[in-house]
């Protein structure tokens, strides 16, 4: 939608301000004006040092050499970290991502960003992917696992089995985050195909040494 | 005097063909529904992982959906899975194909547009996918009706240049005119003209008129099956002044030796090999 249409009557700088915002994802055209309105109401140091962090994103942030993720150098924290187990791969759509895997505080590997998924309807491709990157940091032998985390739905699972089938033949280890159901949901509002993975993929109660009813 | 319309809320069945991200959580769904044509649709929180309605409004299903109208996106609510395609999920080929049958069903929609052959068409095919050996058939026999449903089924039985009835031999196929060409009518200059051999006209005469059942059970070479594809591809390309984006991948995936590795290898590694 052209500025003209957003804020017909606005001055021409804020106009673009707030054709600028709507270009963002997830902001329709009434939240870019009242975004708009309230940058134009800021004191002018905080709207200064506002623009100044957009400049530095774009001037100052670049994708790691070897995952793909955001990084500030040619190599991220986590790929520089010699700390952090060489030998495992995670793999994530978006550098999101690696921030809610890294939440968790479980997983201790190195990532690789894909920047998307296999989306045909969309036009998205294998070759649209950082794949060919993938295939690259596992032809020295270090890795032996590549955890798939892409999102669990028809995209994701299809991007999972292109990647079963591109590294399978190098005789890594593939596997894929575990699927079922959310913990707080009610099995009666659970869809299909969540349910058949939750059965799937059951597991033993184990058993409790102590308290246990006679 | 002007009355505020109240807003209309209905549940409809639906293929979701179409899904992309909204704000935080939230997630727009396009369906191909039977009465109302493409029906798009917000399902608030749908990406939050105890939403109860993000497992069910996935690619390529089958939902039961309550919509609430309104101007711009619709609200969907109420939603349950009346066939999930489970066997499009776990194969990669099968996947590739189903894309490109529900992103045709997309580009052969409207809103507000009821086409319940169109609609019945597409879970048909969705449920044959699923379980056929025979997935190159079920879409040849898809792209066939779905031409004829909208009123561009190709002339197979006169040419489309002179008018005569073909003779049982080789002819060729024109998308322009939407038919056969003798080859003697051919006209001068004219280069997008593809070739349908005897067996492949009869194959296309066959799919015209058979079943889903019949065209699967159907197998056919690969230069009639190429053909095939071609001439079908052709037509709907000029019907929909484009081609589809799955086609790509479908291509792809459907044309890998062994379903390997299509990544990174270039001319000279495979000769390697």
């Amino acid at each position: 939608m052209p500025s003209s249409d957003i804020a017909p009557s606005a001055a021409p700088p804020v106009a673009r301000l707030i054709e600028a915002f709507h270009r963002l994802p997830g902001i329709g055209p009434k939240s870019a004006q009242r975004l708009t309105y309230h940058l134009i109401r800021m004191p002018q140091d905080e709207a200064e040092e506002f623009a100044a962090a957009i400049l530095g994103v774009k001037e100052r942030v670049v994708l790691c050499d070897t995952c793909a993720n955001i990084a500030e150098a040619v190599e991220c924290t986590i790929c520089g970290d010699l700390q952090r187990d060489s030998t495992r791969i995670c793999v994530v759509e978006e550098p999101l991502d690696v921030v809610a895997v890294e939440r968790a505080r479980v997983y201790s590997g190195k990532y690789h960003v894909l920047h998307g998924v296999i989306s045909p309807v969309n036009g998205v491709g294998p070759n649209d992917l950082k794949l060919r990157e993938l295939l690259e940091r596992l032809r020295d032998g270090t890795v032996v696992e590549v955890i798939v985390a892409t999102n669990p739905n028809l995209e994701g699972e299809a991007t999972a089995m292109y990647i079963q089938q591109l590294i399978g033949p190098l005789g890594v280890k593939v596997t894929r985050l575990a699927r079922g159901l959310p913990s707080g949901s009610d099995i009666e509002y659970a869809d299909d195909s969540t349910l058949a993975h939750a059965l799937e993929s059951r597991a033993e109660i184990p058993q409790r040494q102590t308290g246990t009813p006679e | 005097m002007t009355s505020k319309r109240r807003p209309v809320t209905y549940t409809t069945d639906g293929v979701v063909v179409r899904t992309s991200n909204l704000g935080e959580a939230d997630r727009i769904i396009t369906l191909i529904t039977p009465i109302h044509g493409i029906v798009r649709g917000v399902a608030k929180a749908a990406r939050k992982p105890g939403s109860k309605m993000g497992g069910h409004l996935d690619l390529l299903k089958h939902v039961s959906v309550s919509v609430r109208e309104t101007r711009t996106l619709h609200g969907l609510s109420q939603v349950s899975t009346v066939n999930g395609y489970r066997g499009l999920r776990d194969d990669l080929d099968r996947f590739s194909r189903g894309s490109y049958i529900s992103e045709m069903a997309e580009r052969f929609s409207v809103e507000n547009g009821a086409n319940q052959p169109l609609f019945r068409l597409l879970l048909d095919v969705l449920s044959t996918l699923e379980v056929s050996d025979n997935p190159e058939m079920a879409i040849h026999f898809y792209e066939m009706r779905l031409l004829q449903l909208s009123g561009f089924a190709p002339e197979l039985s006169r040419c489309v240049e002179s008018g005569v009835e073909l003779e049982p031999a080789n002819h060729l196929y024109s998308a322009d005119r939407g038919g056969l060409v003798n080859n003697e009518s051919r006209p001068v200059g004219e280069t997008a003209l593809l070739p349908a051999s005897l067996n492949t006209i009869k194959l296309l005469r066959f799919l015209s008129r058979a079943d889903i059942a019949q065209a699967t059970a159907m197998k056919s070479g690969e230069d009639e099956n190429r053909q095939l594809s071609r001439i079908l591809r052709a037509q709907i390309h000029h019907v929909l002044d484009r081609g589809l984006r799955s086609e790509a991948f479908m291509d792809e995936v459907r044309t890998r030796p062994g379903h390997g590795n299509g990544i990174g290898r270039t001319t000279s590694d495979s000769s390697n090999e």
